[in-house]
This record gives structure tokens, sequence and C-alpha cells, in this order.
């Protein structure tokens, strides 16, 4: 949202739980659904919301409320069809109370207007997509296994909406691109699932056996929400210990003090701009941090005596990679991170991949500014004399945006 | 649960003792297994297809995707599937959940053995302790809820109740057989052999839980749709699973990873921190550790070395004495540890006991944040010192042979109550005597001797 102007963001903001407020009223009074099943289902999804369940490498935020959500156009269906009034005002309601609550817990609102409207705009799509089924084809709810058709589509209509907004609210930080918001949505699938079959499931029973379904749904939920809680942890973790171990050789003196550091947040940014999934970009980390922990090697007396070569160092970091279960694919990437883009009077050498592109223009940008001294821009243009032969003239032109982006250099003026 | 094993060794003529444990355990198991899944199909009337063959397949292929939670034990979620076979089979009329669950367990480890491989203890002793589990488990889901006629809402509060105990029943029982087997198999080589087998026994409890109440919601409801829903849940269990093993494996192949690094350096340190590592655990074992601090004073003791990757190799693989300025240097390994791992905030208390393993039991010695002069250390520093101390003295060096146990026990002993805690000393000592198994040379007794072997190739011993 940083490309808009901040006033228009904030005037929006406030406006959401003004209109969301107001059409949940306003579908409240043709709902056929009792007014206090209303408030307990609004007032359910919104303290739902504030559950954290997981949050995404894309800064995705999963809660508690995606489950409520999905349960709730079951929980308001009788024989005939679907309450789809009553289903809208709760969401409104919902949602407007989540605004306020999340507004006094202080958070910003380029943050809360786009995940907030993305979410409301899912809801929505869901809500009617599983009403409008169930007024048409499937009206009388046998219980067969034709029940979940409607569920099933209204979960594709949901999903889409989610990716459609995500792509056209988020254009904030630029690096961004909106084919990695596409498979971000794929990559976090799992969580999404996991989290709207409980509230399906919940949903399905409470039709036949009303509150006893809370207690069945709970525990499976609770599964769900303490597995996603566990691979939050792992990776946030397991960072810290590559984080760590990439300290090695700067902590014995034989490399720049944050080298590894700086080139992975340079490495990163230019793959997300690039387009790079979720999971290239996490590889692009692995292969930033580690690409110089050859280093270690430097204390051997051979080693200092006969000297050694850039590719030397690639070689040993590669060796040690390897014997990294986790790391091991990025050992190649690692290994052809000094390569030449292209040899001369040769066509791209295939065995260097993106990921080792990227990782020898970000190390390259971050030896000249911090070891040369050279200004950004003096950087840059040095990248430049050397791009389609030594450099990948993609990633250059993306870092070229990304400094841009930031701020960093002064543009270049006619 | 089940067992996963290597490939018998085969030799001719007489079998091979790992054999003869193999078949000293498939053997009983199988006969068990075979005894309970006869008897249940004369007393017990026979399930409907429907009630068992859908759920049998769930269940294998929930096992094929069983994942790896602790050394060789792995788990996954089909208990949720047998025991909502279980519940569904008790309460319907004409069937029982025994005969229903032993089949399913029956088919579920006939499939998922691996005979290509031409494995044959695994698949047998498992199908046996599967068995027996699930017989034990029926035989109470039946006796709880097969008078229950026609299952109400009020009646979930006694399905939770009956499922719990059968639940209960069944992983207590599996792990027993499983651990058992392990234990007779692999011996004193598989020490403590699953360090977080309370959470994962709870965890499978809970499951066998969820799964009876699933099965209870179904046949309450009886809609399809809520059974193709507890498929997805099943599915949920399996997640969970598996974001525990990821959880353990990711950080320690990390960390296994580096140590190697550091020890390729230098053979002669390598495989040191493995071994360290075992030896602390076998003192661990000894002084009754549990799971949790069992699992600290592994990784401390694989962590212990982690700063000698930034000191200079000159001086780690130095021959003679170090002067001054160099043992300052190799002194500061033991800070350099906690400058590494500074951000890994799950590793400080390990980090803790990694930097005091060169403190003393009377507070001379060197160290970081674990050493205060002065003061002993914490008993999980000792033991790593001890391990340490132990290794490193009968394994070879640059600069002198591999002692022998003896002459390194007896150093130990020399030194307890000054640099070694002397309980460790002694809990490592009535250790090593139980396995029974040698370390070092055998006859190297002297440190002199040592070095002058270490010097002089051509000499040779004779004793």
């Amino acid at each position: 949202m940083a490309s808009w102007n901040p006033r228009i963001v904030t005037a929006t903001s406030w406006l959401f739980p003004i209109v969301t407020a107001v059409l949940g009223v306003y579908a409240a009074t043709r709902a056929s659904t009792t007014a206090f099943a209303l408030l307990v289902a609004a007032a359910g999804l919104a303290i739902a919301s504030l559950i954290d369940v997981a949050t995404s490498n894309s800064g995705n935020r999963f809660t508690t409320g995606l489950a409520v959500a999905a349960a709730i156009p079951f929980v308001f269906s009788g024989v005939d069809g679907v309450d789809t009034a009553g289903t809208l005002c709760a969401y409104g309601l919902g949602l407007s109370a989540v605004w306020v609550l999340r507004f006094s817990r202080g958070e910003e609102h380029d943050v809360l207007l786009p995940t907030l409207t993305r979410r409301f705009g899912g809801y929505v799509a869901y809500g009617l997509v599983y009403s409008a089924m169930r007024v048409g084809v499937f009206s009388d709810l046998s219980g067969g296994w034709e029940d979940l058709l409607p569920f099933a589509v209204a979960l594709v209509a949901w999903l889409i909406v989610e990716v459609v907004l995500r792509a056209l609210l988020i254009l904030g930080p630029r690096e961004l691109s909106r084919n990695y918001l596409a498979r971000a949505i794929l990559h976090d699938l799992n969580v999404f699932m996991g989290l709207v079959l409980t509230g399906a499931l919940f949903g399905e029973l409470f039709i036949e056996i009303g509150w006893w379904a809370a207690p069945i749904a709970l525990l499976p939920y609770s599964f769900a929400h303490s597995a996603f809680k566990r691979f939050q942890e792992t990776k946030v973790t397991y960072k810290q210990t590559i984080r760590a171990l990439a300290r090695i050789p700067e902590v014995s003196g034989l490399a720049i003090d944050g080298h590894a550091d700086r080139t992975t947040s340079i490495a990163a940014s230019i793959a997300k701009e690039m387009g790079l999934g979720p999971s290239q970009v996490e590889d692009v980390e692995y292969a930033g941090l580690m690409h110089d922990i050859g280093r270690v090697s430097l204390n051997e007396p051979n080693i200092i005596r006969m000297g050694y070569t850039d590719d030397d160092i690639a070689r040993w970091s590669a060796e040690i990679i390897a014997e990294s279960p986790y790391l091991e694919r990025v050992a190649d990437d690692v290994r052809h991170q000094y390569d030449p883009f292209r040899k001369p009077g040769e066509q791209d050498d295939p065995d260097i991949s993106i990921i080792s592109r990227i990782i020898k223009v970000a190390a390259a940008y971050d030896w000249k500014v911090h070891q040369e001294s050279l200004s950004p821009l003096q950087a840059l243009e040095a990248l430049h004399a050397g791009a389609a032969y030594d450099y990948d003239p993609e990633v250059v032109a993306s870092l070229r945006r990304l400094l841009e982006g930031r701020g960093v250099l002064m543009p270049v003026r006619a | 649960m089940t067992l996963n094993s290597d490939k018998p060794v085969r030799r001719r003529g007489r079998l091979h003792p790992s054999v003869q444990r193999k078949l000293r355990i498939a053997v009983p198991y199988y006969t068990l297994g075979l005894i309970a899944l006869v008897s249940a199909f004369f007393i017990f009337d026979p399930p409907e297809w429907r009630l068992w063959i859908p759920f049998a397949v769930l269940y294998v292929i929930l096992e094929v995707f069983s994942v790896e939670v602790n050394d060789r034990l792995f788990q996954s979620s089909s208990i949720m599937v047998i025991m909502t076979a279980g519940v569904v089979a008790a309460v319907e009329q004409g069937s029982d959940a025994t005969f229903a669950m032993a089949l399913i367990a029956a088919a579920g480890s006939a499939v998922i053995a691996d005979f290509k491989e031409r494995r044959w203890f695994q698949p047998m002793a498992n199908f046996g302790q599967l068995v027996l589990s699930a017989t034990v488990a029926g035989v109470l889901l039946d006796l709880n809820l097969g008078q229950v006629s026609s299952l109400q809402t009020r009646d979930l509060i006694r399905v939770a109740v009956a499922s719990s105990l059968a639940a209960l029943a069944y992983v207590t029982i599996n792990s027993i057989l499983v651990r058992k087997a392990v234990k007779t198999v692999y011996g004193n080589e598989n020490l403590q052999p699953w360090s977080q087998m309370n959470v994962l026994f709870s965890g499978q409890v809970l499951m066998g839980l969820i799964g009876g109440l699933l099965g209870a919601a179904y046949v309450i409801t009886d809609r399809p749709a809520v059974l193709v829903l507890i498929v997805g849940v099943y599915g949920i269990g399996h997640m969970s699973l598996y974001a525990f093993s990821q959880l353990r494996e990711s950080h320690l192949s990390a960390i296994r990873g580096f140590v190697k690094t550091l020890e390729a350096k230098d053979m002669y340190t390598r495989g040191h921190t493995e071994r360290v590592a075992y030896f602390a655990q076998m003192i661990g074992e000894e002084l009754g550790f549990t799971g949790t601090q069992q699992e600290t004073v592994k990784w401390a003791a694989l962590i212990h070395d982690l700063g000698k990757l930034a000191v200079p190799t000159e001086l780690i693989r130095k021959k003679g004495r170090l002067d001054d300025n160099e043992y300052a240097e190799m002194k500061a390994h033991a800070h350099l540890v906690e400058e590494i791992l500074a951000e890994v905030d799950f590793l400080q208390p390990m980090v803790d006991i990694a930097s005091g393993h060169h403190s003393h039991y009377d507070g001379n010695g060197y160290g970081g944040r674990g050493h205060t002069e002065g003061q002993t250390p914490s008993l999980e520093a000792c033991i790593v010192a001890v391990a340490d101390a132990f290794d490193a003295m009968t394994s070879a060096r640059s600069y002198r042979m591999a002692l022998s146990q003896q002459y390194a026990l007896g150093e130990l002993r020399k030194h307890s109550g000054a640099q070694f805690h002397p309980d460790v000393v002694d809990a490592f000592e009535k250790a090593l005597n139980k396995t029974g198994r040698r370390w070092g040379a055998p006859h190297v007794n002297d440190e002199e001797m040592a070095r002058r072997l270490a010097e002089e190739p051509e000499l040779t011993l004779r004793g």
C-alpha cells in the first residue's frame, strides 16, 4: 500500500468498520436468524480472528477466524436453505469488530485495510456461493456426499477472491510481485485447509447435534493449531541456527562482519522482486547465508601458505553445505556463485542457476559498498559494467529497481 | 508406532547373533498376534465389509506416510482411523469392535511390510504387536459401548471415556512391545531409545480419543458428508506429527552438519563429538536423567567444541606443548561458542553447559558463562567434561597414540574430586562396565609410551 497516498489509505481504513457495520446491521434486518444468534456468531468471529495461528513467509496471517467463518453458513442453514442475510451480517459485524480490536492494539492502517478488505471479500464470496448453491440444486440437506459440493465450490470461490484481492491490494512493498503472491497462496494451502476443514466439520455436526459439535471439532482444531505453531517455530529457530552458524567465519575474523547477513537480505529482496516462489526465496536465503562459509578453511596452514581463489572458497562452501541434510539442495547454487554469467562467445551456462546469479550480484554489491567503500550508485555502475558477462543483466536490473524503490539511489537524470 | 529395522545379516551355518535376537522377538510376537486374531474370529461377530475395509485402506495409507519422530521410531496418525472404526463397529448392531480392529491392524501391518527388500523381522513383529494392541483396545470398546443400542448425543461423554481408555490401552501395549523389541534387538547401542516418549505417548492417546469421538459423531449424525471431513481430520493428525518430526530433525541436522565440518578439519578429532555425546548420554542414563535432561546433555555435547571452528587449525593440530599465547587462543573457544550461538534462543541452556566443559569440579579451569571461578559447574557441564576427557585420552592425537581405557579411567579417578565430579566419574565407570565395550588402544598404559609410539611408528607393542 506504500505506493498509495497515505491519507487516502487512512481515510479508507476508517471507512472500513463503518461500512461493514452498516452492511451488517442492514443484513440483520432481513435475516431469519435471531438477533442473539447473529451477535454470538459475530462476536465469535471477532474473538477468533485475534488468535494467530501462523504467519506465512509472504506475511499472510492465518487466524482461528478462518475456521469460524467457514462454519457460519453451515450453522445458519436449515433444511430449506441458508440464511444468506444472517451469514453476511455475521461477517460484516464480525470484521467491523476485528478492525476496532486490531486498531486498538496499535496496528497501522496500511496493514489493517488490505488484510481485512481481502478477508471480507473472501468471506462474502464463500458465504454467497455456498448460499446460492444451497438455494438452487442442493436445497435439501440429505446428509449425503453431495452435501459437500456447495462447500467445495464455495471454498474455491473464496480462494480466488483472496488471491485477486491480495494481488490488487498489496502493491506496497514493490519487491513483492503478483506472481510471488499467487504462489504464496498455494504454498500456504495446508494451513488454510486445516483451519477451514475443522470449521466445516463443526458446521456439519452442528446441523445435527447442536453445540455438542463444539467439543468434537475443538479437539482436532487444537491439533491443527499446535501443528502450525510448531511449523512456524521450526522455521524461525532453524533460520536462527543457520544464521548463527553463518557467522563462524566472521567471528573468527576470516570474513567481513555482517557480509553474510546483508548479502542474504539483498538477495532475498531481489528474488522476491523477480517473482520467484516462496520456496525458491527460502533457498536464496540459505544460499546467501552459507555462500562464504568455506572461509573457515582459511585457517588451514597449507592454505595460508599456498594461497586460494574465490573459486576455492565456493568449492569449500559447497562441500560443507553438502554435509547438512536440509541445506544440500543449495550446494550446487553455492558452488557456482562466482562463475561468470556467460563466458565470452558462449551461450548462457545452464549449470548456473538463477539462485547462483542472484547471490553473485548481491555479494558483489555488498562487497563493493562495504569493503571498497563505493556509494550505492557507484557500486551499481560497476555491476552494470559487468552485466551480460559477469552478472546476469536481469538480476542487475532488478537490483536497480529495488534500490530506486528504497530511495537509496539518486535517480539518473537526463 | 511401528518398527523399522535394517536388513538382517546372513551368514552360512549358524544364525548371526543379530538374527537370533530378532527371532526371539519376532516368533512370540507373531504367534501371540495370530492367536488373538483367530480367537477374535471365533468369539466375536464378523463386521460388515463397510465397517472395516475402507478404514483398513486409510490405515495403510497413513502408515505408509508415517514419519520418523525419534531415532528409528516411526509414528503415524493411524490410531485415529482404527479408533473411529472401533467405535463405529461397537455401536452398530450385530458387529463387534474387537474383530474389526484386529482385522484392520492385521491388514495394515501386512501391507506396509516391505517384502521386496526381504525384511522378515519388521512385518512379523509389527503384525504381532499391532494386532495385540488392537484386540485389547477392541475388547475395552466392546465392554464399554457394546450395550448401547442407539447412540444419542448424551452418550458422547461415555464414548469419550471409553475411547480414552481403549486408546490408552492400545498405545501402552504398543509402546511396551516396541520398546521391548528395540531393547532386545539393538541392545545397549541404542541408549534411552526415545527421549520424547511422554509427549508422543500423550499425543497418540489424544489422537485415539479424537478418532473415537469422530466415529461416534458419524454414527449419531449418520451423514456420509461428515465421514469425508473426518478423513480431512486424519490428514491434520498426520500434519501435526510431521511438524513434530521436522522440529526435531531440522536443528539436529544443521548442528550435526557443522560438527562434521569442524571435525573434517582434523582427522584426529573425527567422530569425537558424536562419541562425547554418546558417553555423556550413558552417564546421564546412569544418573537417572529423563527425557529432556538427556536431550539437553546430548545437544550440549554436540556443540561443546563448536568454538574450535574459529580457532586456527595449526593450534588444534600442533604437536607438542602450546605456548601461553597459543593456549589463551585455544581457551577462547569456550567463549566463541557463546558468541556464535548467541541468537539461537532454544540452544541457550545447552550453550551454558558447553561453555563450562573446561571448568573444574573444584572451581578451577576456564570457560565462558558456564564457568565461575571457585564454583562447581553444573552437573551437566561436569558430565560433558568427563566424557570429553575420556574420549580425548582414548583416541589418537597428532602427538600421541590412543591410550587404553584402563589408563583413562585411572586418570579420571585420580583427578576425581578436583578436576572431575566424583559422582559423574563413578557413574561413568559403572555405565562403561555395563556395556562391556572397550575403548582406546588395549595396551598403551602410560602417556610417555603413547607419545613415543606416535613419534617412532616402527616401535611395535608386544604383550
